[in-house]
Protein backbone atom coordinates (compact mmCIF):
# COMPACT_ATOMS: atom_id res chain seq x y z
CA UNK A 1 0.00 0.00 0.00
CA UNK A 2 2.65 2.33 1.03
CA UNK A 3 4.98 1.40 -2.13
CA UNK A 4 1.81 2.08 -4.35
CA UNK A 5 1.51 5.47 -2.53
CA UNK A 6 4.97 6.57 -3.60
CA UNK A 7 4.96 5.63 -6.88
CA UNK A 8 1.45 7.32 -7.48
CA UNK A 9 3.62 10.52 -5.80
CA UNK A 10 6.19 9.92 -8.33
CA UNK A 11 4.40 9.74 -11.36
CA UNK A 12 2.52 12.87 -10.17
CA UNK A 13 5.85 14.56 -9.79
CA UNK A 14 7.23 13.14 -12.75
CA UNK A 15 3.80 14.84 -14.92
CA UNK A 16 4.39 17.97 -13.08
CA UNK A 17 8.39 18.46 -13.62
CA UNK A 18 8.29 20.18 -17.34
CA UNK A 19 10.53 19.37 -19.88
CA UNK A 20 14.36 21.12 -19.93
CA UNK A 21 13.04 22.94 -22.49
CA UNK A 22 10.35 24.15 -20.52
CA UNK A 23 11.85 25.04 -17.74
CA UNK A 24 13.05 28.81 -17.84
CA UNK A 25 9.23 28.92 -19.16
CA UNK A 26 7.61 27.83 -16.24
CA UNK A 27 9.95 29.61 -13.97
CA UNK A 28 8.78 33.16 -15.80
CA UNK A 29 5.05 31.64 -15.29
CA UNK A 30 5.75 31.20 -11.69
CA UNK A 31 7.16 34.59 -11.52
CA UNK A 32 3.99 36.34 -13.31
CA UNK A 33 1.61 34.39 -10.85
CA UNK A 34 3.58 35.95 -7.52
CA UNK A 35 3.12 39.36 -9.50
CA UNK A 36 -0.50 38.86 -10.40
CA UNK A 37 -1.46 37.74 -6.48
CA UNK A 38 0.77 40.75 -5.23
CA UNK A 39 -1.14 42.63 -7.91
CA UNK A 40 -4.56 41.40 -6.56
CA UNK A 41 -3.24 41.99 -2.55
CA UNK A 42 -2.45 45.74 -3.34
CA UNK A 43 -6.18 46.19 -4.64
CA UNK A 44 -7.41 44.58 -1.93
CA UNK A 45 -5.96 46.31 0.59
CA UNK A 46 -6.96 49.58 -1.39
CA UNK A 47 -11.20 47.89 -1.54
CA UNK A 48 -10.04 47.43 2.19
CA UNK A 49 -9.22 51.27 2.73
CA UNK A 50 -12.33 52.27 0.61
CA UNK A 51 -14.77 50.29 2.50
CA UNK A 52 -13.12 51.45 6.02
CA UNK A 53 -13.65 55.06 5.34
CA UNK A 54 -17.18 54.20 3.82
CA UNK A 55 -16.48 55.10 0.50
CA UNK A 56 -17.80 51.66 -0.44
CA UNK A 57 -21.26 50.84 0.47
CA UNK A 58 -20.38 47.62 1.51
CA UNK A 59 -21.52 45.67 4.91
CA UNK A 60 -18.05 46.33 6.72
CA UNK A 61 -17.44 43.19 9.01
CA UNK A 62 -18.31 40.45 6.37
CA UNK A 63 -16.16 42.36 3.53
CA UNK A 64 -13.08 42.72 6.26
CA UNK A 65 -13.16 39.17 6.84
CA UNK A 66 -13.01 38.25 3.57
CA UNK A 67 -10.42 40.45 2.62
CA UNK A 68 -8.32 39.86 5.66
CA UNK A 69 -8.29 35.95 4.47
CA UNK A 70 -7.47 36.35 0.63
CA UNK A 71 -4.55 38.85 2.00
CA UNK A 72 -3.51 36.36 4.57
CA UNK A 73 -2.90 33.49 1.69
CA UNK A 74 -1.63 36.04 -1.11
CA UNK A 75 1.02 36.52 1.70
CA UNK A 76 1.56 32.85 1.95
CA UNK A 77 1.74 32.34 -1.85
CA UNK A 78 4.09 35.20 -2.30
CA UNK A 79 6.19 33.98 0.82
CA UNK A 80 6.46 30.17 -1.26
CA UNK A 81 7.38 31.87 -3.97
CA UNK A 82 9.97 33.94 -2.47
CA UNK A 83 11.93 31.01 -0.81
CA UNK A 84 11.76 28.59 -3.69
CA UNK A 85 12.50 31.49 -5.63
CA UNK A 86 9.60 30.43 -8.26
CA UNK A 87 11.71 27.52 -9.12
CA UNK A 88 10.13 24.30 -7.87
CA UNK A 89 7.99 21.54 -9.37
CA UNK A 90 5.04 21.83 -7.28
CA UNK A 91 4.80 25.96 -7.32
CA UNK A 92 2.96 25.46 -10.00
CA UNK A 93 -0.14 23.70 -8.88
CA UNK A 94 -0.21 25.63 -5.73
CA UNK A 95 -0.18 28.65 -7.34
CA UNK A 96 -3.27 27.51 -9.94
CA UNK A 97 -5.17 26.02 -6.67
CA UNK A 98 -4.31 29.07 -4.62
CA UNK A 99 -5.13 31.83 -7.13
CA UNK A 100 -8.58 29.90 -7.90
CA UNK A 101 -9.17 30.27 -4.31
CA UNK A 102 -8.70 32.80 -3.78
CA UNK A 103 -10.57 34.51 -6.57
CA UNK A 104 -13.25 32.31 -5.98
CA UNK A 105 -13.24 33.98 -2.03
CA UNK A 106 -13.29 37.25 -3.32
CA UNK A 107 -15.86 36.43 -5.93
CA UNK A 108 -18.21 34.94 -3.39
CA UNK A 109 -18.80 38.11 -1.73
CA UNK A 110 -18.51 40.74 -4.62
CA UNK A 111 -20.77 38.23 -6.81
CA UNK A 112 -21.38 39.72 -10.08
CA UNK A 113 -19.55 42.82 -9.19
CA UNK A 114 -16.91 41.14 -10.32
CA UNK A 115 -17.49 38.71 -12.68
CA UNK A 116 -14.41 38.91 -14.27
CA UNK A 117 -12.14 37.27 -11.29
CA UNK A 118 -13.41 33.97 -12.84
CA UNK A 119 -11.27 34.12 -15.99
CA UNK A 120 -8.25 35.13 -14.22
CA UNK A 121 -6.40 31.65 -13.08
CA UNK A 122 -7.27 30.06 -16.58
CA UNK A 123 -6.04 33.19 -18.45
CA UNK A 124 -2.86 32.94 -16.12
CA UNK A 125 -2.17 29.02 -16.56
CA UNK A 126 -2.31 29.55 -20.30
CA UNK A 127 0.96 30.92 -19.28
CA UNK A 128 2.43 27.54 -18.73
CA UNK A 129 2.21 26.31 -22.40
CA UNK A 130 0.38 22.96 -21.72
CA UNK A 131 -2.94 22.37 -22.79
CA UNK A 132 -3.82 19.58 -20.08
CA UNK A 133 -2.88 22.13 -16.90
CA UNK A 134 -5.44 24.97 -18.79
CA UNK A 135 -7.92 22.43 -19.46
CA UNK A 136 -7.85 21.20 -15.35
CA UNK A 137 -7.56 24.84 -14.17
CA UNK A 138 -10.64 25.22 -16.07
CA UNK A 139 -12.45 22.28 -14.44
CA UNK A 140 -11.35 23.52 -11.27
CA UNK A 141 -12.67 26.87 -11.93
CA UNK A 142 -15.81 25.65 -12.58
CA UNK A 143 -16.38 24.06 -9.82
CA UNK A 144 -14.71 26.17 -7.14
CA UNK A 145 -16.99 29.16 -8.68
CA UNK A 146 -20.20 26.97 -8.02
CA UNK A 147 -19.66 26.64 -4.58
CA UNK A 148 -18.52 30.62 -4.23
CA UNK A 149 -21.58 31.12 -6.24
CA UNK A 150 -23.76 29.11 -4.21
CA UNK A 151 -22.18 30.83 -0.66
CA UNK A 152 -22.78 34.02 -2.41
CA UNK A 153 -25.91 34.12 -3.29
CA UNK A 154 -27.13 33.72 0.41
CA UNK A 155 -23.86 35.41 2.24
CA UNK A 156 -22.20 37.71 -0.56
CA UNK A 157 -23.18 40.86 -2.65
CA UNK A 158 -26.63 40.50 -3.38
CA UNK A 159 -27.75 40.71 -7.36
CA UNK A 160 -31.41 42.82 -7.25
CA UNK A 161 -31.94 41.79 -10.73
CA UNK A 162 -32.69 38.46 -9.76
CA UNK A 163 -34.87 38.97 -6.82
CA UNK A 164 -38.39 39.41 -8.73
CA UNK A 165 -40.49 41.78 -7.23
CA UNK A 166 -44.06 43.24 -7.73
CA UNK A 167 -44.18 46.53 -8.96
CA UNK A 168 -43.78 49.76 -6.14
CA UNK A 169 -41.96 47.89 -3.60
CA UNK A 170 -40.34 49.63 -1.10
CA UNK A 171 -37.32 48.41 0.53
CA UNK A 172 -35.66 49.74 4.11
CA UNK A 173 -31.92 49.19 4.97
CA UNK A 174 -32.31 47.37 8.36
CA UNK A 175 -28.50 47.40 8.99
CA UNK A 176 -28.46 43.28 8.20
CA UNK A 177 -27.76 41.31 5.57
CA UNK A 178 -29.85 43.16 2.66
CA UNK A 179 -30.76 39.04 1.35
CA UNK A 180 -32.73 39.06 4.66
CA UNK A 181 -34.46 42.52 4.24
CA UNK A 182 -35.58 41.03 0.43
CA UNK A 183 -37.19 37.70 2.46
CA UNK A 184 -38.83 40.06 4.15
CA UNK A 185 -40.26 42.41 1.80
CA UNK A 186 -40.90 38.81 -0.31
CA UNK A 187 -42.85 37.36 2.85
CA UNK A 188 -40.53 34.27 2.38
CA UNK A 189 -39.06 32.22 5.65
CA UNK A 190 -35.30 31.73 5.98
CA UNK A 191 -35.46 27.98 3.97
CA UNK A 192 -37.29 29.23 1.24
CA UNK A 193 -35.59 32.59 0.55
CA UNK A 194 -32.14 31.08 0.53
CA UNK A 195 -33.60 28.40 -1.94
CA UNK A 196 -34.96 31.05 -4.58
CA UNK A 197 -31.78 33.12 -4.04
CA UNK A 198 -29.46 30.04 -4.85
CA UNK A 199 -31.29 28.74 -7.44
CA UNK A 200 -31.84 32.25 -8.99
CA UNK A 201 -28.49 32.96 -8.75
CA UNK A 202 -26.93 29.52 -10.45
CA UNK A 203 -29.68 30.32 -13.25
CA UNK A 204 -29.50 34.22 -14.22
CA UNK A 205 -26.03 34.82 -12.84
CA UNK A 206 -23.31 31.74 -12.89
CA UNK A 207 -24.56 29.98 -16.00
CA UNK A 208 -23.84 33.32 -18.18
CA UNK A 209 -21.00 33.79 -17.02
CA UNK A 210 -20.00 29.88 -17.04
CA UNK A 211 -20.78 30.09 -20.57
CA UNK A 212 -18.39 33.35 -21.05
CA UNK A 213 -15.91 31.79 -18.68
CA UNK A 214 -16.12 28.79 -21.51
CA UNK A 215 -15.18 30.88 -24.56
CA UNK A 216 -12.43 32.32 -22.42
CA UNK A 217 -10.76 28.56 -21.51
CA UNK A 218 -11.00 27.74 -25.45
CA UNK A 219 -8.98 30.99 -26.05
CA UNK A 220 -6.92 29.90 -22.76
CA UNK A 221 -6.10 26.56 -24.54
CA UNK A 222 -5.21 27.36 -27.92
CA UNK A 223 -2.81 29.90 -26.78
CA UNK A 224 -1.25 27.02 -24.40
CA UNK A 225 -0.78 24.85 -26.97
CA UNK A 226 0.34 27.50 -29.51
CA UNK A 227 2.84 28.48 -27.00
CA UNK A 228 4.38 25.47 -26.27
CA UNK A 229 4.73 24.79 -30.27
CA UNK A 230 6.42 27.85 -30.08
CA UNK A 231 8.61 27.01 -27.33
CA UNK A 232 9.79 23.55 -28.96
CA UNK A 233 10.28 25.01 -32.55
CA UNK A 234 12.40 27.70 -31.07
CA UNK A 235 14.45 24.66 -29.18
CA UNK A 236 15.09 22.99 -32.34
CA UNK A 237 16.60 26.03 -33.65
CA UNK A 238 19.01 26.79 -30.98
CA UNK A 239 20.18 23.32 -31.13
CA UNK A 240 20.44 23.34 -34.94
CA UNK A 241 22.25 26.78 -34.68
CA UNK A 242 24.68 25.27 -31.99
CA UNK A 243 25.26 22.02 -34.34
CA UNK A 244 26.29 25.04 -37.12
CA UNK A 245 28.15 26.75 -34.81
CA UNK A 246 30.20 23.61 -33.58
CA UNK A 247 30.48 22.93 -37.50
CA UNK A 248 31.90 25.98 -38.17
CA UNK A 249 34.32 26.26 -35.39
CA UNK A 250 35.71 22.86 -36.92
CA UNK A 251 35.45 24.07 -40.20
CA UNK A 252 37.82 27.07 -38.98
CA UNK A 253 40.19 25.33 -37.62
CA UNK A 254 40.38 22.26 -40.98
CA UNK A 255 40.76 25.41 -43.09
CA UNK A 256 43.63 27.09 -40.65
CA UNK A 257 45.46 23.62 -40.91
CA UNK A 258 45.30 23.66 -44.80
CA UNK A 259 47.64 26.64 -44.66
CA UNK A 260 51.14 26.20 -43.44
CA UNK A 261 51.72 27.55 -39.98
CA UNK A 262 54.06 25.27 -38.36
CA UNK A 263 57.39 27.74 -37.84
CA UNK A 264 60.16 27.73 -38.90
CA UNK A 265 58.46 25.38 -41.87
CA UNK A 266 62.09 24.84 -43.21
CA UNK A 267 64.15 24.05 -40.15
CA UNK A 268 67.20 23.36 -42.37
CA UNK A 269 66.35 26.22 -45.11
CA UNK A 270 68.83 29.13 -44.02
CA UNK A 271 69.04 31.13 -47.35
CA UNK A 272 65.85 32.33 -46.45
CA UNK A 273 62.91 33.34 -43.74
CA UNK A 274 59.02 33.49 -43.98
CA UNK A 275 56.28 33.84 -42.19
CA UNK A 276 52.53 34.29 -43.17
CA UNK A 277 49.03 34.96 -40.80
CA UNK A 278 45.47 34.82 -42.11
CA UNK A 279 42.50 36.02 -39.88
CA UNK A 280 39.46 35.60 -41.37
CA UNK A 281 36.78 37.68 -41.19
CA UNK A 282 34.13 35.60 -40.35
CA UNK A 283 34.51 31.93 -38.89
CA UNK A 284 35.97 30.54 -42.04
CA UNK A 285 37.56 33.14 -44.73
CA UNK A 286 38.48 33.21 -48.79
CA UNK A 287 41.67 34.41 -48.17
CA UNK A 288 44.30 32.16 -48.44
CA UNK A 289 48.50 31.37 -48.21
CA UNK A 290 50.75 28.93 -49.60
CA UNK A 291 54.32 27.98 -49.51
CA UNK A 292 56.16 24.88 -50.46
CA UNK A 293 59.46 24.14 -52.29
CA UNK A 294 58.83 22.85 -55.74
CA UNK A 295 62.33 21.12 -55.67
CA UNK A 296 65.16 21.92 -53.54
CA UNK A 297 66.54 25.11 -55.51
CA UNK A 298 62.69 26.32 -55.79
CA UNK A 299 60.58 28.04 -53.38
CA UNK A 300 56.72 28.74 -54.71
CA UNK A 301 54.48 31.23 -52.69
CA UNK A 302 51.46 32.26 -53.14
CA UNK A 303 48.73 34.95 -52.27
CA UNK A 304 45.38 34.56 -53.13
CA UNK A 305 42.12 36.17 -52.12
CA UNK A 306 38.32 34.65 -52.90
CA UNK A 307 35.55 36.61 -54.12
CA UNK A 308 32.92 37.21 -51.11
CA UNK A 309 33.17 35.51 -47.34
CA UNK A 310 32.45 32.90 -45.30
CA UNK A 311 32.05 29.82 -46.16
CA UNK A 312 31.04 29.90 -50.03
CA UNK A 313 34.13 31.95 -50.01
CA UNK A 314 36.16 28.73 -48.10
CA UNK A 315 35.04 26.11 -50.22
CA UNK A 316 35.89 27.97 -53.39
CA UNK A 317 39.45 28.65 -51.33
CA UNK A 318 39.98 24.93 -50.69
CA UNK A 319 39.57 24.01 -54.25
CA UNK A 320 41.59 26.80 -55.67
CA UNK A 321 44.26 26.14 -53.33
CA UNK A 322 44.57 22.54 -54.07
CA UNK A 323 44.37 23.12 -57.83
CA UNK A 324 47.03 25.99 -57.72
CA UNK A 325 49.34 23.81 -55.90
CA UNK A 326 48.96 20.73 -58.57
CA UNK A 327 49.84 22.59 -60.79
CA UNK A 328 52.89 24.58 -59.01
CA UNK A 329 54.33 20.57 -57.82
CA UNK A 330 54.35 19.88 -61.61
CA UNK A 331 57.34 22.42 -62.28
CA UNK A 332 55.22 24.62 -64.47
CA UNK A 333 56.52 28.56 -64.91
CA UNK A 334 54.17 30.90 -63.06
CA UNK A 335 52.12 32.16 -66.00
CA UNK A 336 51.47 28.80 -67.16
CA UNK A 337 50.16 27.40 -63.40
CA UNK A 338 47.59 30.69 -63.44
CA UNK A 339 46.17 29.80 -66.76
CA UNK A 340 45.86 26.32 -65.74
CA UNK A 341 43.74 26.77 -62.73
CA UNK A 342 41.82 29.28 -64.72
CA UNK A 343 41.32 26.71 -66.99
CA UNK A 344 40.17 24.22 -64.19
CA UNK A 345 37.97 26.61 -62.46
CA UNK A 346 36.33 27.52 -65.39
CA UNK A 347 35.47 24.54 -66.56
CA UNK A 348 32.81 24.22 -63.84
CA UNK A 349 31.97 26.92 -62.01
CA UNK A 350 28.26 28.28 -62.63
CA UNK A 351 28.02 30.71 -59.26
CA UNK A 352 30.66 32.72 -60.98
CA UNK A 353 33.16 32.70 -57.92
CA UNK A 354 36.79 34.17 -58.83
CA UNK A 355 39.94 34.16 -56.85
CA UNK A 356 42.91 37.11 -57.24
CA UNK A 357 46.26 34.79 -57.30
CA UNK A 358 50.12 36.14 -57.08
CA UNK A 359 52.14 33.71 -57.45
CA UNK A 360 56.06 33.53 -57.43
CA UNK A 361 58.80 30.79 -57.43
CA UNK A 362 62.00 31.57 -56.73
CA UNK A 363 65.35 30.29 -57.40
CA UNK A 364 67.04 29.85 -54.16
CA UNK A 365 70.18 29.67 -55.40
CA UNK A 366 70.30 32.89 -57.36
CA UNK A 367 67.86 34.83 -55.84
CA UNK A 368 66.17 35.20 -59.19
CA UNK A 369 61.86 35.22 -58.25
CA UNK A 370 59.38 34.61 -61.12
CA UNK A 371 56.20 35.85 -60.59
CA UNK A 372 52.45 36.31 -62.29
CA UNK A 373 49.73 38.32 -61.04
CA UNK A 374 45.96 37.47 -61.13
CA UNK A 375 44.38 40.66 -60.74
CA UNK A 376 45.77 40.52 -57.23
CA UNK A 377 47.24 43.63 -55.06
CA UNK A 378 50.63 44.69 -56.08
CA UNK A 379 53.35 43.15 -54.17
CA UNK A 380 55.32 45.17 -52.05
CA UNK A 381 59.46 44.88 -52.17
CA UNK A 382 62.07 46.15 -50.28
CA UNK A 383 65.41 46.32 -51.87
CA UNK A 384 68.46 45.75 -48.72
CA UNK A 385 69.68 49.01 -48.60
CA UNK A 386 66.14 50.93 -49.93
CA UNK A 387 62.71 50.98 -48.76
CA UNK A 388 59.91 49.12 -48.99
CA UNK A 389 57.98 50.14 -52.33
CA UNK A 390 54.67 48.82 -54.29
CA UNK A 391 56.15 46.37 -57.48
CA UNK A 392 53.84 48.23 -60.35
CA UNK A 393 53.36 44.27 -61.92
CA UNK A 394 51.93 43.69 -64.80
CA UNK A 395 48.57 42.79 -63.87
CA UNK A 396 46.04 39.78 -65.44
CA UNK A 397 42.48 38.94 -64.94
CA UNK A 398 41.23 37.39 -61.90
CA UNK A 399 40.87 33.15 -61.99
CA UNK A 400 37.65 31.57 -62.55
CA UNK A 401 36.16 34.41 -64.33
CA UNK A 402 36.94 33.87 -68.29
CA UNK A 403 38.19 30.67 -69.54
CA UNK A 404 41.38 31.27 -71.94
CA UNK A 405 42.48 33.68 -69.86
CA UNK A 406 46.76 34.49 -70.39
CA UNK A 407 48.86 36.05 -67.81
CA UNK A 408 52.00 37.35 -68.25
CA UNK A 409 55.40 36.76 -66.50
CA UNK A 410 57.60 39.34 -64.79
CA UNK A 411 61.36 38.45 -62.84
CA UNK A 412 62.43 40.36 -59.45
CA UNK A 413 66.16 40.19 -58.72
CA UNK A 414 66.04 39.37 -54.79
CA UNK A 415 69.70 40.12 -53.30
CA UNK A 416 70.46 38.49 -49.80
CA UNK A 417 68.77 41.15 -47.26
CA UNK A 418 66.02 41.98 -49.64
CA UNK A 419 62.35 41.33 -48.36
CA UNK A 420 59.07 40.88 -49.58
CA UNK A 421 55.75 41.49 -48.37
CA UNK A 422 52.18 39.90 -49.60
CA UNK A 423 49.11 40.94 -48.67
CA UNK A 424 45.52 41.02 -49.49
CA UNK A 425 42.99 43.71 -49.66
CA UNK A 426 41.87 42.82 -46.35
CA UNK A 427 45.08 45.14 -45.17
CA UNK A 428 44.69 48.58 -46.97
CA UNK A 429 41.15 48.20 -47.05
CA UNK A 430 40.76 47.67 -43.22
CA UNK A 431 38.16 50.38 -42.38
CA UNK A 432 37.93 52.26 -39.20
CA UNK A 433 34.94 53.73 -37.63
CA UNK A 434 33.60 56.70 -40.46
CA UNK A 435 34.38 54.59 -43.08
CA UNK A 436 37.93 56.15 -43.66
CA UNK A 437 40.25 53.12 -45.02
CA UNK A 438 43.53 52.09 -43.62
CA UNK A 439 45.17 52.66 -47.58
CA UNK A 440 48.42 51.63 -48.97
CA UNK A 441 50.11 54.82 -48.03
CA UNK A 442 49.67 54.15 -44.16
CA UNK A 443 50.84 50.01 -45.11
CA UNK A 444 54.49 51.49 -46.61
CA UNK A 445 54.78 53.74 -43.84
CA UNK A 446 54.35 50.87 -41.32
CA UNK A 447 56.08 48.34 -43.23
CA UNK A 448 59.04 51.11 -43.49
CA UNK A 449 58.75 51.60 -39.69
CA UNK A 450 59.50 47.70 -39.33
CA UNK A 451 62.29 47.47 -42.26
CA UNK A 452 64.71 45.98 -39.73
CA UNK A 453 62.09 43.29 -38.13
CA UNK A 454 62.22 39.81 -39.29
CA UNK A 455 59.32 38.62 -41.01
CA UNK A 456 57.24 37.05 -37.74
CA UNK A 457 57.96 40.65 -36.07
CA UNK A 458 57.18 42.41 -39.18
CA UNK A 459 53.80 41.25 -39.26
CA UNK A 460 53.16 41.55 -36.02
CA UNK A 461 54.14 45.00 -36.29
CA UNK A 462 51.38 45.71 -39.27
CA UNK A 463 48.88 44.15 -37.41
CA UNK A 464 49.43 46.59 -34.54
CA UNK A 465 49.27 49.50 -36.95
CA UNK A 466 46.51 48.51 -38.62
CA UNK A 467 44.71 47.60 -35.16
CA UNK A 468 45.64 51.19 -33.81
CA UNK A 469 43.98 52.63 -37.09
CA UNK A 470 40.69 50.82 -36.87
CA UNK A 471 40.43 51.00 -33.07
CA UNK A 472 36.79 49.04 -32.12
CA UNK A 473 35.73 48.76 -35.50
CA UNK A 474 34.54 45.54 -36.40
CA UNK A 475 36.93 43.72 -38.37
CA UNK A 476 35.36 43.73 -41.64
CA UNK A 477 37.80 41.78 -44.69
CA UNK A 478 39.70 38.54 -43.99
CA UNK A 479 43.21 40.37 -42.83
CA UNK A 480 45.59 37.46 -44.57
CA UNK A 481 50.01 38.63 -45.00
CA UNK A 482 52.88 36.97 -45.54
CA UNK A 483 56.65 38.66 -45.33
CA UNK A 484 59.65 37.00 -46.89
CA UNK A 485 63.31 37.88 -46.39
CA UNK A 486 65.88 36.31 -48.35
CA UNK A 487 69.21 35.84 -47.38
CA UNK A 488 70.85 33.84 -49.76
CA UNK A 489 73.94 31.79 -49.16
CA UNK A 490 76.11 31.77 -46.04
CA UNK B 1 23.17 51.01 -50.11
CA UNK B 2 20.25 52.82 -52.45
CA UNK B 3 20.41 51.84 -55.59
CA UNK B 4 18.66 54.36 -58.32
CA UNK B 5 17.01 52.81 -61.20
CA UNK B 6 15.52 54.20 -65.06
CA UNK B 7 13.96 51.88 -67.35
CA UNK B 8 13.15 52.03 -70.57
CA UNK B 9 11.91 49.50 -72.62
CA UNK B 10 15.54 48.39 -73.76
CA UNK B 11 17.31 49.92 -71.75
CA UNK B 12 18.58 49.85 -68.45
CA UNK B 13 20.43 52.17 -66.23
CA UNK B 14 21.55 51.17 -62.65
CA UNK B 15 23.32 53.55 -59.92
CA UNK B 16 23.80 51.97 -56.95
CA UNK B 17 25.33 54.20 -54.31
CA UNK B 18 27.42 54.24 -51.07
CA UNK B 19 29.45 50.73 -51.04
CA UNK B 20 29.06 47.80 -52.72
CA UNK B 21 30.27 44.83 -50.64
CA UNK B 22 29.33 41.25 -49.44
CA UNK B 23 26.57 42.65 -47.26
CA UNK B 24 25.46 45.30 -50.10
CA UNK B 25 26.41 43.27 -53.01
CA UNK B 26 23.12 40.69 -52.87
CA UNK B 27 20.59 43.71 -53.34
CA UNK B 28 22.08 44.33 -56.54
CA UNK B 29 22.69 41.25 -57.41
CA UNK B 30 18.45 40.54 -57.03
CA UNK B 31 17.50 43.84 -59.19
CA UNK B 32 19.73 43.28 -61.73
CA UNK B 33 18.15 39.48 -62.36
CA UNK B 34 14.89 40.76 -61.83
CA UNK B 35 14.77 43.26 -64.57
CA UNK B 36 17.47 42.17 -66.86
CA UNK B 37 14.49 40.33 -69.27
CA UNK B 38 14.80 41.87 -72.74
CA UNK B 39 17.41 44.39 -71.78
CA UNK B 40 19.74 45.37 -74.50
CA UNK B 41 21.75 47.99 -73.53
CA UNK B 42 22.72 47.86 -69.85
CA UNK B 43 24.29 51.29 -67.90
CA UNK B 44 25.90 51.09 -64.78
CA UNK B 45 26.33 54.80 -63.74
CA UNK B 46 28.96 55.15 -61.06
CA UNK B 47 29.54 58.13 -59.92
CA UNK B 48 27.89 57.69 -56.06
CA UNK B 49 29.67 54.66 -55.55
CA UNK B 50 32.67 54.83 -52.60
CA UNK B 51 33.64 51.75 -52.92
CA UNK B 52 33.67 47.89 -54.84
CA UNK B 53 34.69 44.94 -52.87
CA UNK B 54 35.14 41.40 -54.84
CA UNK B 55 31.71 40.26 -53.94
CA UNK B 56 30.66 43.73 -55.76
CA UNK B 57 32.90 42.86 -58.83
CA UNK B 58 31.33 39.55 -58.98
CA UNK B 59 28.11 41.21 -59.55
CA UNK B 60 29.54 43.05 -62.52
CA UNK B 61 31.21 40.21 -63.84
CA UNK B 62 27.42 38.52 -63.51
CA UNK B 63 25.66 41.10 -64.93
CA UNK B 64 28.52 41.58 -68.24
CA UNK B 65 28.54 37.44 -68.69
CA UNK B 66 24.54 38.07 -69.19
CA UNK B 67 24.75 40.85 -71.53
CA UNK B 68 27.34 39.31 -73.81
CA UNK B 69 24.53 37.08 -75.07
CA UNK B 70 21.78 39.85 -75.32
CA UNK B 71 23.33 43.32 -75.61
CA UNK B 72 25.65 45.88 -74.69
CA UNK B 73 26.76 46.54 -71.09
CA UNK B 74 28.58 49.86 -70.14
CA UNK B 75 30.03 51.74 -66.82
CA UNK B 76 29.85 55.74 -66.78
CA UNK B 77 31.55 57.83 -64.21
CA UNK B 78 33.82 55.63 -62.66
CA UNK B 79 35.71 57.50 -60.20
CA UNK B 80 39.36 57.21 -59.36
CA UNK B 81 39.36 54.47 -56.21
CA UNK B 82 37.08 52.31 -58.37
CA UNK B 83 38.99 52.64 -61.73
CA UNK B 84 42.19 51.68 -59.47
CA UNK B 85 40.06 48.57 -58.12
CA UNK B 86 39.13 47.58 -61.58
CA UNK B 87 42.52 47.36 -62.96
CA UNK B 88 44.19 45.65 -60.25
CA UNK B 89 42.10 42.93 -60.90
CA UNK B 90 41.98 43.43 -64.59
CA UNK B 91 38.27 43.92 -64.48
CA UNK B 92 39.10 46.96 -66.91
CA UNK B 93 40.42 44.51 -69.57
CA UNK B 94 36.53 43.07 -70.02
CA UNK B 95 34.17 46.06 -68.95
CA UNK B 96 33.49 48.73 -70.65
CA UNK B 97 34.58 52.16 -69.49
CA UNK B 98 33.00 55.29 -70.26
Amino acid sequence: MKEKKASFWKRFRERLTPDPMFHETEVQANRLGGLMLLCSGIILVLILILVETGIFPLQGAFMRAAIIRALAEITILLVVCKIFKNDTWWLKPLLIVGMVIVYALLDSMLTHKAAILMVLPVVFSSRYFSRRLTIFTSLFTTVVFLFSAIWGATHGFINLNIVTMEEGTRMVATGGFLGDAIQNVLNLDKTAGDKMLIGNTLLYDYLPKWLMFSIVSVISCNIAHRGRDLVVTQHEKDVKSARIESELDLATRIQADMLPNIYPPFPDRHEFDIYATMDPAKEVGGDFYDFFLVDKDHLCMVMADVSGKGVPAALFMMASKIILANNAMMGKSPAQILADTNAAICSNNREEMFVTVWLGILEISTGKLTAANAGHEYPILKAPDGSYEIVKDKHGFVIGAMSGAKYQEYTLDLTPGSKLFLYTDGVPEATAEGDEMFGIERTLEALNQAADLAPVDTLKAIRGAVDAFVKDAEQFDDLTMLSFEYKGKE
Amino acid sequence: MTIRMEKQADKLLLAPEGRLDTVTAPELEKTIKENLDGVTALTFDLADLEYVSSAGLRVLLSAQKAMNGQGEMKLCNVNETIMEIFEVTGFSDILTIE
